[in-house]
C-alpha cells in the first residue's frame, strides 16, 4: 500500500496543474488543443484508477465474442450485451458522450 | 526565422525552382489540427503558402502519397471545385513528401461552425453547397487520376481491425450486419473520402473550399453522400442530421437535380452504419501510430478510448435497423 496522494490523487492534481496554471499561459493554438487532449487523457486515466467492477467484459470473453461474431455466429442477445459493454466504457472514457442518448 | 525547421533551407530551394525566382521565407507556424499530416503556414517571395507534409504513419493503410492527392487537387481545381490553388509538388522535405498549395482563410473547427452565432447565414446556405461541390467532385474523370483505386468497401476493415491486436465485438457485429445487407451497387465515381465539416472552409457566406484529398479514391456515390451524416461529424448537434447543420432533404435533392443519382435518406442508413464502423477503425489504428511508436502524440493516443463513442452510435444504429 502507497502513501498518498493516491494513483488518482496523483492524476487529478496534474490534471488540475495543466488545467489551471499551464492552459490559462498558452496563445498557440495547436499547443492550446493537445494540453486540453492531455487534460482529457488524465481524466480518463483518473476515472478508470475511481472505477469500480461494473459491467464490462473481461478480455476472454470480448476474444470469444469477437471470434464467434466473425465467423457468423452470433449469440442470442450480443446486441444488447455489447451496449452494456461500450456503455460502461464511456462512463470511463467519454461520460459525457452518453447524455446524447437521453 | 525563429523555429524553423531543419528542413526549411530545402524547401526554399524547391519554392525558388517552383515560383520561378528566387524567394525568401519570410515566416513558417506550424498550424493546429490535421492527425495524419502537418500543415505549415508558409510566407515566401510575397505569397501565402500551405506546405502539407506527410507526419509519421497512416491513418488507413490506402490514404494516397502526397504527389497523388496533388494530383487529385489539381483535378477537383479544373473541374471547378472550390478548392484552395495548388502550387506545386515539393519531393521530399526532411525526408517526408510534401506539396505547396495556396493558403486560405476561414473557419474549418467543426464545433464552431455547428454553434457560432455569427455562422448561421452560413449553415442556412451549406446543404444546398455541400451537394453541389460534392456533384463537381463525382463528375471528375476517371481517367485524370488513373491512380485512383476501386476497392471493395468492407473488404479492408477486418484485417485493419486484426492489426490493431485487440478484440473489438461491436465492430464485428456491425461488419456482419453490413455484409449480411449489402446494397445494389451504384456506378463507381471519383470520392474525396472524408467529405464532413472539419474538412471545409466556412464564411459567413457558407463554403469557401473543400479541404483534405488524402482519402481519394473511386467508390460509390453514396460513401461520401452519407459520411458527413455520421453522427461524430455533427459536433454535438445530433438532432440536426446533415452535419449538425440542416437536414439531409434539401442536399440529396440538390445532388439529385445536379448529377441525375436520386438517393433517398433511408438509402443511407447502410452507408451510415458504415461510416461509423470507418471511423471507429481508424481511430483504433490512428492510437497504435502512437502506441507504435511511430508518432508519439497525445492526441493520437486518446482516440483509442474515443473509439467506444462509435461503437456505442453503431450498435445504437443497428438496434434501430
Amino acid at each position: 500500500m502507497s502513501d498518498r496522494p493516491t494513483a488518482p490523487e496523483l492524476v487529478e492534481a496534474t490534471r488540475e496543474f495543466l488545467e489551471q496554471e499551464i492552459l490559462p499561459t498558452l496563445a498557440d493554438r495547436r499547443l492550446r488543443f493537445r494540453t486540453l487532449v492531455a487534460v482529457n487523457a488524465l481524466g480518463i486515466a483518473q476515472r478508470e484508477l475511481e472505477s469500480r467492477a461494473d459491467d464490462q467484459l473481461s478480455p476472454d470473453e470480448l476474444a470469444e465474442l469477437a471470434r464467434r461474431i466473425r465467423a457468423g455466429d452470433v449469440p442470442e442477445g450480443a446486441l444488447k450485451l455489447l451496449k452494456r459493454h461500450v456503455a460502461a466504457k464511456l462512463r470511463i472514457a467519454s461520460p459525457r458522450y452518453l447524455e446524447r442518448y437521453e | 526565422m525563429v523555429d524553423a525547421p531543419d528542413w526549411a533551407p530545402e524547401l526554399r530551394q524547391r519554392l525558388t525552382e517552383l515560383l520561378g525566382g528566387p524567394v525568401e521565407l519570410t515566416s513558417m507556424r506550424l498550424l493546429a489540427g490535421g492527425a495524419s499530416k502537418e500543415a505549415w503556414a508558409v510566407e515566401a517571395g510575397g505569397e501565402r503558402l500551405l506546405v502539407r507534409r506527410a507526419a509519421g504513419g497512416v491513418i488507413h493503410a490506402d490514404t494516397l502519397p502526397l504527389e497523388h492527392e496533388l494530383q487529385v487537387l489539381e483535378a477537383a481545381h479544373d473541374a471547378g471545385v472550390r478548392v484552395p490553388r495548388p502550387v506545386g509538388y515539393l519531393g521530399e522535405l526532411g525526408g517526408r513528401e510534401a506539396f505547396a498549395m495556396e493558403l486560405v482563410e476561414g473557419e474549418t473547427i467543426g464545433r464552431r461552425i455547428v454553434t457560432r452565432p455569427e455562422l448561421g447565414p452560413a449553415r442556412a446556405e451549406l446543404p444546398r453547397q455541400l451537394a453541389e461541390e460534392l456533384a463537381k467532385v463525382h463528375a471528375i474523370p476517371r481517367d485524370r487520376v488513373p491512380f485512383l483505386g476501386e476497392r471493395d468497401v468492407l473488404e479492408r476493415f477486418e484485417s485493419e481491425l486484426d492489426s490493431v491486436g485487440e478484440p473489438h465485438p461491436a465492430i464485428e457485429l456491425g461488419l456482419r450486419w453490413l455484409d449480411d445487407h449489402r446494397p445494389e451497387p451504384l456506378e463507381p465515381v471519383v470520392s474525396h473520402g472524408d467529405f464532413r465539416l472539419g474538412n471545409v472552409v466556412v464564411s459567413e457566406r457558407g463554403l469557401e473550399y473543400l479541404l483534405d484529398w488524402e482519402f481519394a479514391h473511386v467508390g460509390d456515390p453514396r460513401e461520401d453522400l452519407a459520411w458527413p451524416l455520421v453522427r461524430a461529424w455533427r459536433f454535438g448537434v445530433d438532432g440536426l442530421h446533415l452535419g449538425g447543420i440542416g437536414e439531409p432533404e434539401l442536399y440529396l435533392e440538390r445532388y439529385a437535380k445536379l448529377t441525375g443519382c436520386d438517393v433517398a435518406e433511408e438509402d443511407l442508413f447502410w452507408w451510415e452504419v458504415l461510416g461509423n464502423v470507418k471511423w471507429a477503425v481508424g481511430a483504433l489504428t490512428q492510437s497504435r501510430r502512437h502506441l507504435s511508436g511511430r508518432e508519439r502524440s497525445v492526441e493520437l493516443a486518446v482516440l483509442g478510448r474515443l473509439a467506444a463513442e462509435m461503437e456505442y452510435e453503431l450498435l445504437d444504429l443497428l438496434e434501430r435497423a
